[in-house]
């Protein structure tokens, strides 16, 4: 316990901190410009001076520790005279151009200079020069503007762990650079221009389009990009987002954001969005009116549900839409559409392996949460970087590696390559082996835990047969990091189950966190993956994962709808595309997902699609999927509606509504219609209505309200209980004997700053990285004779496609990248698939390829 | 006074260890190897040995702060970044001497527990960079450095790190920022780096000189040491002249020895008969004395009651011809060049001053100038995060105060 | 990039302290002595050898003066102006080498045989006004004596 006296009033302090902490926690402001609260004190500007009794000199609050019985004065002549005199020598160098600067109005300097700052000018001398500059694509960094606070540099290097600027030069010739001296070649986070108190960097994206009080509203919202879920305040005038801005404190984020988050929101705003439904007559898509549509969906589906019965439709749920759209959709399948085929783009990675894992270990082995990550003392990651995955996810791992975690990496991973203490990178089609070979030694270690007997008899099993596999030095160091370590938190990318095998690997990965006690987290590139399933868009899974196959669980949701549930399981995503290709499918309901462009083997799945007698598609724009539609319907997009995600770490979160836009339905809107048309009446008249249904039937979102979601800290199961079912027989392995003899390997790219059909109609975003190229590693590119920029032609059996070459040291191995998230240029289609019968993922395939230079 | 410092540097061959040898060097390390480290920390209290990097730190203090935390590796850097401007005092030992600095690290080693220690070195001395590492690589042979020093089973290695131009690295914890590899900007202390130092391992550091006075004290005992130079302020000390006197160079003497004394009886007087006008007694970053103000003892007490400081001992004179202005406005260019850029009075402060002083310079001096450069003086010292932006605005207050008519006079020139 | 033995090189001074950091301004002097300056180029071999961020290695490098950010002469002379030199002359010396050798601060002489940096102290106060020509020290200068002085550097 610690007193101290500030401004004469006593002040108690449970922990020590700093005098300038202890004087906002009394409600006494002390004036600072260097400080933030994001980032460690600095002492830089020295306006946060303060008289300390018995101390010799000015003190600067920010770092002075809080100490009993100091006494503490934090204005008096002498320290404004201080604080003057400071003011005064920032704006000797400083342009004075607030007329034209964008910052103006939210400008720290300006607000300090106005309270306590020098009415005149002394300086009469020349100011320094330093020209503005435009050379980078998003931001303009002008350097009379800044006062050396280094709060971006600081942010850059110690927060998001970038390094990408630095103050360059000393003394009055500092100045902050980014290592090419023009252009950023960052991340892209922005992270900087939160911390900037002044106009020195600012983002291009409105550069001279408002001033900070012209803004009609701000929204705190969330993010629309991934399944981390960070919150953002959306500012918004005259009904369109002028700017995305985060707020220090906010959300699981706390006031970071990465690229997309922060530069991705122009899609909303584009033109290519859809505003009319569109009907395809004569072969052609026509714009049409609603109840035309809606009428033709109807009749339609009734009509082949009639025909040839429910199982005949399925449809496809998105994990970029809310939980009351996707609640409201697989109720509209199995109700009115009578099928329990629904299923969505997540069985290709995420609930897949959800399900996996949740077979083995029990229900909500995911659940685990993304702070917990940065007190992690050992984190392994695997399949995928975490990083360009879930970028703020990304930054827990790099703040435990900071505080001195053991980050080891099995695979590639580029935006860890700095942070991580050991690395193994198997060659091609080897992960399973690797993982089992660990997992092996550490049973041989440590033996088994006994408590969950499928599973031991499963780690049993392998592990006996496996013995002798084990001879890699790289295991055997792995395995000691990982036993000796006290918490434990692996990583799970999708990479490593889009394999035919990939059920083996993720055995050795469930072993792994069995035998280790290791807490599990599950990359997710959209952000409802989670809610997909939690609302019940699984073919085997009722809202609140209850399995449809009990008969119980399926009686009592038979109550509550008022309906009849099919009894049989319904098909999986790739079975779905297999049944339509055979017309045992005849119509598909597709909501918000593209899988034509998402999915392996391109002629094959629009094969299948052309097959269907009957397709509708619910999207923002008309994507490659919703071109072969019958029926394509405008829904809304982010901003301009409000409903619940659920992220990774199965927190329950608010997507506020912004905007007000003259088309488009709300997805679960335009479902209900339809129901209700089709003889099943759905009568929500809001989304919280919807909420409120959901919180009545689901067990997992028990009594869960807006107001409470609000709130913050909804974390699942929310007063309901996860079902911890019996655990089932670890499903057999499957021994695909494949070997793999080609020089290199086409796999996805995951890049930071795109990731799909929102980001490529991002302008920020296609500036920042607008076009593809294929990505080699630096061996690679020795063994082809391949530098930066060359022209190549690659193949598969599939095909080919021509870009140019940029080569990437954190490629330690022979695959080389390709994205997939750019229009009529993916990298899917010259890939195949086998479908992994455990898991129901796709394991790609035909992935041997070719590369000539031209 | 018998050289103690500079012992035998006339010996073209001194800075050879079997020269330093044959002159009884090394034997104090042998003597220090069988005593007790508590002992020898004992005598260094006693000798009452003050830093000689500028701020005059108690040693035996500074070093039991680092002792309380016996598990810790503990890091003994020596600072030779030697930046302030007229200082040229621990050159003569690197250079010349450095089998003792040596032995001097290697005692201070083995009382703090220290197993490494490092020097770090000013880019601006290349010449010492080759002999010290020539040095070093004879006590490794010799076997005065490495595992198993002199068979005792102590470790103590040594290693030398160049700066790279940046005086602001002489300040320690700059100093640890830069060994680090980082920029020289000074840390916040609390924590000082006797608790939290060099790779946040508590660290002692200590200029050259300093560390040099430990083969003595071990040799004589703290107390026979403590009887040389004045009182408060015990032992020899170096003192660098230069500028306008007939004998420039370093003088060993003892502590206290009068500023007077020291310009005109060992540095020869005045050159060319002219009088004398100021001196700088410590380095450019102590305030000037006028010339009626010599008559003081040079040491950590008397400097200040004269209204300036010690420092580094690095006595800069004056003679009448030279333009205060011009030295003043010399001196501005320098701390500006040198300011860390961190915190904002010094970085602002010194470019401003500088600029005005500039102009008085050039003829273009205005009315009200002198009344400006001493308030933005006053808007600096005291305010800045470390002592540099101090020692800027006291140059100018100093000269303000002294030499106020000079500035006048060339304003009104205009 | 570095060959391998300046590469073993590095690897020695890693080996000498508690963090691979440390090694950076005596990597930046390896670099600065096998290209002659520090060119973008440079600095980015040294950031990776020693897998530290490229930004931060130009960060550092650039807050020291004796990094050199530009091409520099064949030999690069360091005059002293400081106080100590500044009295006894040091400011006629530096003009006389912009007069004679074309050579102003921070410049590099048209034919590319010298480079002129203006310094702080150098520690040769005794015996000013001092300079420094690559790593040889010479002092007591006069014009006359550093017109002999640099005949011996061609
Ligand atoms: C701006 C500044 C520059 C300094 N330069 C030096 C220096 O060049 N050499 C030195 O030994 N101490 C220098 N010091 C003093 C050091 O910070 C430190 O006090 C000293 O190295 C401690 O050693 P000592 O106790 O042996 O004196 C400087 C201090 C400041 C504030
Ligand atoms: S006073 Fe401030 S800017 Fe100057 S050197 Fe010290 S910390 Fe750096
Ligand atoms: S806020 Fe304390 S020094 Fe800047």
């Amino acid at each position: 316990m610690i007193t101290l006296t500030i401004n004469e009033k006593d002040i108690t302090l449970e922990k020590p901190v700093t005098v300038l902490e202890a004087a906002r926690k009394a409600g006494i402001k002390i004036p600072t410009l260097c400080h933030h609260e994001a980032l460690k004190p600095f002492g830089g500007c020295r306006l946060c001076i303060v008289e300390v009794e018995r101390m010799p000199r000015l003190q600067t609050a920010c770092t002075l520790l809080a100490a009993d019985g100091m006494v503490v004065k934090t204005e008096s002549d002498t320290i404004s005279k201080v604080r003057r005199g400071i003011l005064e020598f920032l704006l000797i160098n400083h342009p004075l151009d607030c007329p034209y600067c964008d910052k103006a109005g939210e400008c720290e300097l300006q607000d300090l200079v106005n309270k306590y700052g020098p009415t005149t000018g002394r300086f009469k001398e020349e100011k320094r020069k330093v020209p503005e500059s435009h050379k980078d694509q998003i931001f303009t960094r002008n350097m009379e503007r800044c006062v050396v606070c280094t709060r971006c540099v600081r942010m850059c290097s110690d927060v998001q762990g970038a390094s990408a600027i630095s103050i360059i030069g000393r003394g009055s010739h500092s100045k902050m650079e980014p290592f090419s001296t023009e252009s950023f070649k960052c991340e892209y986070c922005g992270n900087c221009l939160t911390v900037c108190p002044v106009g020195a960097i600012l983002s291009r994206l409105y550069i001279h389009s408002f001033r900070p009080w012209q803004i009609d509203k701000e929204v705190e919202t969330l993010c629309s990009y991934c399944g981390v879920g960070c919150s953002l305040v959306a500012q918004v005038r005259d009904d369109s987002i002028k700017r995305v801005i985060p707020k220090i404190g906010l959300g699981l984020n706390k006031g970071l954001l990465c690229s997309r988050g922060r530069f991705g929101y122009e899609y909303i705003n584009s033109a290519e969005r859809l505003k009319m439904p569109l009907v395809r007559k004569n072969g052609e898509l026509k714009e049409s009116t609603w109840s035309e549509a809606l009428s033709i969906v109807a009749e339609k589906m009734l009509e082949i549900k009639n025909t040839h019965g429910g199982p005949a439709i399925a449809g496809l749920a998105s994990p970029r839409c809310s939980n009351e759209d996707n609640y409201v959709f697989q109720k509209f399948m199995r109700l009115a559409c009578g099928t329990n085929n629904i299923d969505s783009i997540s069985r290709t990675g995420f609930a897949a392996a959800q399900k996996y894992f949740e077979d083995l270990l029990g229900q909500g082995i995911t659940a685990n949460i993304i702070e917990g990550l940065r007190n992690s003392e050992t984190i392994l990651v695997l399949g995928g970087d975490p990083s360009a995955i879930n970028p703020v996810l990304g930054l827990a791992i790099r703040e435990a590696a900071r505080r001195g975690a053991k980050i080891t990496v099995l695979g590639n991973a580029k935006g860890l390559e700095r942070f991580k203490t050991f690395q193994v990178v198997p060659s091609v089609f080897k992960e399973a082996d690797v993982l089992e070979a660990l997992l092996t030694e550490i049973y041989n270690t440590r033996g088994l835990r006994n408590e969950n007997p499928a599973l031991d008899r499963g780690i049993r099993t392998l592990c006996e047969k496996a013995a002798a596999k084990s001879d890699m030095q790289e295991v055997r160091d792995l395995r000691n990091i990982l036993l000796g370590s006290a918490s434990t938190a692996v990583v799970l990318g999708m990479d490593l189950l889009q394999r035919s095998d990939g059920h083996k690997a993720l055995f050795a990965v469930a072993g792994l966190i069995y035998l280790l006690e290791a807490r599990l987290y599950l990359l997710s590139e959209k952000p409802n993956e989670q809610g997909v399933i939690d609302t019940g868009c699984a073919p085997d899974l009722l809202p609140g994962g209850r399995p449809l196959g009990i008969h119980e669980f399926r009686r009592k949701f038979e109550a509550a709808w008022d309906g009849v549930i099919p009894e049989k399981e319904g098909l999986t995503l790739l079975e779905i595309i297999n049944d339509a290709s055979e017309k045992r499918i005849k119509a598909l309901y597709i909501m918000g997902e593209n899988p034509v462009f998402n999915l392996p083997d391109k002629p094959f799945v629009r094969g299948a699609l052309k097959s269907l007698d009957f397709i509708v598609v619910q999207d923002i724009f008309l994507t490659e999927t919703a071109e072969l539609a019958d029926v394509v319907l405008p829904a809304l997009g982010w901003t301009e509606r409000t409903g619940t995600y659920t992220n990774l770490e199965r927190r329950i979160q608010l997507q506020h509504k912004a905007v007000e836009t003259p088309s488009g339905m709300e997805d679960w809107k335009i479902i209900s219609e339809i129901s209700s048309k089709m003889g099943y009446r759905m009568n929500y008249s809001d989304s919280k209505d919807v909420m409120a249904e959901i919180a009545e039937v689901s067990p997992l979102y028990r009594d869960l309200t807006y107001q409470e979601i609000s709130k913050g800290n909804c974390l699942w199961p929310y007063n309901g209980e996860p079902l911890r079912g019996e655990i089932s027989e670890a499903p057999a392995a499957v021994n695909i004997t494949k070997e793999y003899k080609d020089d290199f390997y086409l796999a996805v790219e995951k890049p930071l700053f795109h990731s799909g059909t929102l980001s490529r109609r991002a302008p920020a975003l296609l500036k920042i990285y607008p076009e593809p190229a294929l990505k080699v590693g630096m061996e690679t590119a020795k063994k082809l004779e391949l530098k930066d920029g060359d022209r190549v032609q690659f193949f598969t059996q599939y095909g080919s496609k021509e870009a140019f070459v940029s080569t990437d040291e954190s490629i330690k191995d022979n695959r080389v990248y390709y994205s997939n998230n750019f229009k009529n240029n993916g990298v899917l289609h010259l890939m195949s698939f086998n479908m992994d019968n455990v898991t129901k993922a796709p394991g790609l395939e035909g992935c041997e390829v070719r590369i000539k230079k031209i | 006074m018998e050289k103690i410092l500079l012992k035998n540097i006339d010996n073209p061959n001194s800075s050879d260890i079997d020269e330093y040898i044959k002159a009884g060097g090394y034997r104090n390390l042998s003597k220090a190897l069988s005593m007790q480290p508590k002992d020898i920390l004992e005598e260094v209290k006693k000798s009452g040995l003050k830093g000689r990097g500028g701020a005059g730190f108690p040693t035996g203090m500074k070093w039991s702060f680092a002792i309380a935390d016996p598990n810790l590796p503990k890091y003994l850097l020596c600072n030779a970044d030697e930046g302030e401007p007229g200082t040229f005092k621990d050159r003569p030992i690197l250079e010349k001497n450095p089998h003792l600095l040596i032995e001097g690290m290697v005692i201070s080693g083995y009382v703090l527990g220290s197993e490494n220690g490092y020097i770090y070195l000013r880019g601006e001395y290349p010449h010492a960079k080759e002999i010290l590492n020539k040095a070093l690589k004879q006590a490794y042979e010799k076997n005065y450095l490495g595992d198993n020093i002199l068979g005792k089973g102590i470790k103590f290695h040594l290693t030398v790190y160049q700066g790279a131009g940046a005086y602001i690295c002489g300040e320690e914890t700059a100093l640890i920022e830069s060994i680090e590899g980082k920029k020289g900007q000074p840390r916040n202390k609390p924590p000082f780096p006797v608790n939290v130092g060099a790779w946040n391992k508590p660290t002692i550091v200590n200029n050259v000189e300093t560390l040099a006075n430990l083969p003595y004290i071990v040799e004589v005992g703290g107390e026979a040491y403590s009887k040389t130079g004045s009182k408060d302020c015990s032992g020899p000390k170096l003192f660098s002249v230069s500028g306008c006197v007939n004998n420039p160079g370093v003088f060993e003497l003892p502590m206290g020895t009068s500023l007077k004394d020291i310009i005109y009886k060992y540095a020869g007087g005045i050159r060319g008969g002219k009088a004398l006008k100021a001196v700088i007694p410590g380095g450019l970053s102590t305030p000037v004395l006028p010339a009626d103000s010599i008559d003081c003892a040079m040491d950590f007490v008397s400097l200040p009651k004269a209204g300036s400081m010690l420092g580094s001992g690095a006595v800069i004179v004056m003679d009448e011809s030279v333009c205060m202005v011009k030295v003043t406005h010399r001196a501005l260019k320098f701390f500006e060049h040198e300011s860390c850029g961190k915190c904002v009075p010094c970085r602002e402060g010194t470019e401003w001053l500088r600029k005005i002083l500039e102009r008085i310079e050039e003829g273009q001096g205005r009315e009200g100038d002198i009344e400006l450069l001493s308030d933005i003086a006053g808007n600096v010292a005291g305010k800045t995060f470390c002592p540099l932006g101090d020692g800027a605005a006291g140059v100018v207050t100093g000269m303000l105060k002294h030499f106020k008519g000079e500035f006048e006079e060339k304003i009104r020139k205009v | 990039m570095f060959n391998d033995s300046v590469l073993n090189e590095i690897e020695g001074i890693k080996a000498k302290y508690p963090d691979r950091r440390s090694a950076l301004l005596p990597s930046l002097y390896i670099a600065q002595r096998e290209f002659g300056w520090l060119s973008h180029e440079a600095m980015q071999y040294v950031a990776k050898t020693l897998n530290l961020p490229e930004a931060e290695v130009r960060g550092t490098s650039s807050f020291y003066a004796m990094f050199k950010h530009q091409p520099i002469g064949r030999h690069l002379i360091q005059l002293c102006t400081n106080v100590s030199c500044m009295i006894l002359g040091a400011e006629r010396l530096a003009d006389m080498l912009v007069q004679k050798y074309g050579l102003q601060p921070n410049s590099t002489s048209p034919d590319g045989r010298f480079s002129l940096v203006i310094m702080e102290c150098i520690g040769a106060c005794g015996t000013a006004p001092a300079m420094l020509v690559n790593t040889d020290f010479h002092d007591n200068l006069t014009e006359k004596r550093i017109e002999e002085i640099l005949e011996g550097y061609k």
